[in-house]
């Protein structure tokens, strides 16, 4: 089972396609959650995604914008795609059924 | 660095050094990414700095969770640091007399004495041996460490540079005061008269000499070695086996021909066979000329080099 910072990773990955690389990733899931992703969980959960298998990371091309030093890119495999997968119907199947907002309300009463 | 601006402040120029400084910590290709997505994100230094740490302590914290590096730091880097630190202490405080000697009694009118030229020649050579036998055990130390711990070498130098700085601030002075309250204690020898406290009441000898000496003949051949010892992993097993064994056979001497290391033996063997001297036996002789190997060894090296091409790492 993923952890919730992993499936972040995953899906942006994913959703960046060709163009997914660390700071891109990272800057995905500031936008996505509101909160600061630092560059040490994003590096780490990225090594841990790829021993498990999830992801391939490679060296890719450098950028003026980065002073001329190289990205590294990610690419999710099929084993990562169902990874993410499973643990999105997770989510919902243990979501059925359950409305945030009645509960708000219902503690705020 | 790309992103940080190329002026600022004097904190922003800090800020922009220490993430430079602090990302050499991390493996090569790493360091590259990491310091491009700053680049990219343009971020502040502050913030620049946080993450690059950040990632340095999970790195960190990610090897130190195994057994090798805190067996390296048991076994190694805190028994050398302080044996090398002691080590330090009686070639600072023992070339310190000499300097002093001809520092504060100089006379032009002794250099047209003959018998000066040839006092000052020993003298010199004397100094020079017992420098080359600190640097010679230091390399040998940082040789050793960096073979066993080629991956963290970067952090291993700068825990070994701390217990050096202990051992020469506290450990060392520590050591000695044991080692005489040992004696005191133990065979009844009573304190000796400070013959050198005209030397040590000057805070050049007492203060500052030890720590030069320590840097220059202690904590910067260690760190080479350490670098030559991360490299011979790409030497041949038998050319690997040769340096190993001589390595420790200069380890093994330092701890019997150090002086001011012989109380870790035992007392009364040291006294009696190991002590540097015209009695010494013949295994100490072959000790005091394997202590010596590295400059051997670097000097093969570079002469292989020239002759040969690239033959061991440099």
């Amino acid at each position: 089972m993923l952890g919730e910072f992993e499936y972040l990773m995953l899906t942006s990955a994913t959703r960046l396609g060709e163009e997914a690389y660390g700071a891109a990733i990272r800057q995905e899931i500031e936008e996505a959650t509101g909160r600061p992703c630092s560059i040490g969980a994003l590096y780490t959960t990225m090594d841990r995604l790829e021993t498990k298998g999830l992801i391939k990371t490679r060296m890719g091309d450098s950028t003026p914008q980065r002073g001329g030093r190289r990205k590294r890119m990610v690419r999710v495999t099929a084993k990562g795609s169902q990874a993410a997968s499973d643990f999105y119907e997770a989510v919902q199947r243990v979501s059925r059924g359950v409305s945030w907002e009645a509960n708000r309300l219902a503690v705020r009463s | 660095m790309g992103g940080e601006p190329s002026r600022g402040s004097i904190v922003t120029r800090m800020y922009w050094w220490l993430v430079n400084t602090i990302s050499r910590m991390l493996e090569s290709d790493e360091r590259e990414v990491v310091l491009g997505d700053i680049a990219e994100s343009k971020e502040p230094g502050s913030q620049a700095l946080c993450n690059v740490l950040g990632l340095v302590v999970r790195r960190q914290a990610i090897v130190w969770a195994g057994w090798r590096p805190w067996l390296t730091l048991a076994g190694l880097i805190l028994p050398l640091g302080m044996l090398l630190s002691v080590a330090s202490r009686t070639t600072s405080d023992g070339s310190a007399v000499y300097i002093w000697l001809y520092a504060n009694n100089w006379d032009w009118a002794l250099l047209s004495n003959p018998g000066f030229w040839r006092v000052l020649a020993e003298t010199i050579a004397l100094l020079f041996m017992w420098y080359l036998t600190m640097a010679c055990w230091a390399w040998t130390a940082g040789f050793v460490l960096g073979s066993v711990s080629r991956r963290m070498i970067k952090i291993n130098g700068v825990l070994l540079c701390l217990m050096f700085l202990f051992g020469e601030l506290v450990g060392a002075p520590r050591y000695f005061a044991y080692c005489e309250d040992y004696l005191h204690r133990t065979f009844g020898v009573p304190a000796m008269p400070d013959y050198h406290a005209a030397v040590f009441d000057v805070t050049f000898y007492r203060a500052m000499f030890p720590l030069i000496v320590q840097t220059l003949l202690v904590a910067l051949p260690a760190l080479w070695g350490m670098r030559r010892g991360a490299g011979s992993v790409r030497l041949g097993l038998r050319f690997r086996v040769a340096l190993w064994t001589a390595a420790f056979a200069t380890l093994a001497a330092m701890l019997m021909q150090e002086r001011g290391l012989w109380l870790f033996l035992n007392m009364h063997i040291a006294n009696t066979y190991l002590h540097p001297g015209p009695g010494m036996g013949w295994a100490i002789r072959l000790l005091q000329f394997v202590v010596f190997w590295p400059v051997m060894y670097l000097v093969a090296n570079a002469i292989g080099r020239r002759c040969y091409g690239r033959i061991v790492p440099v």
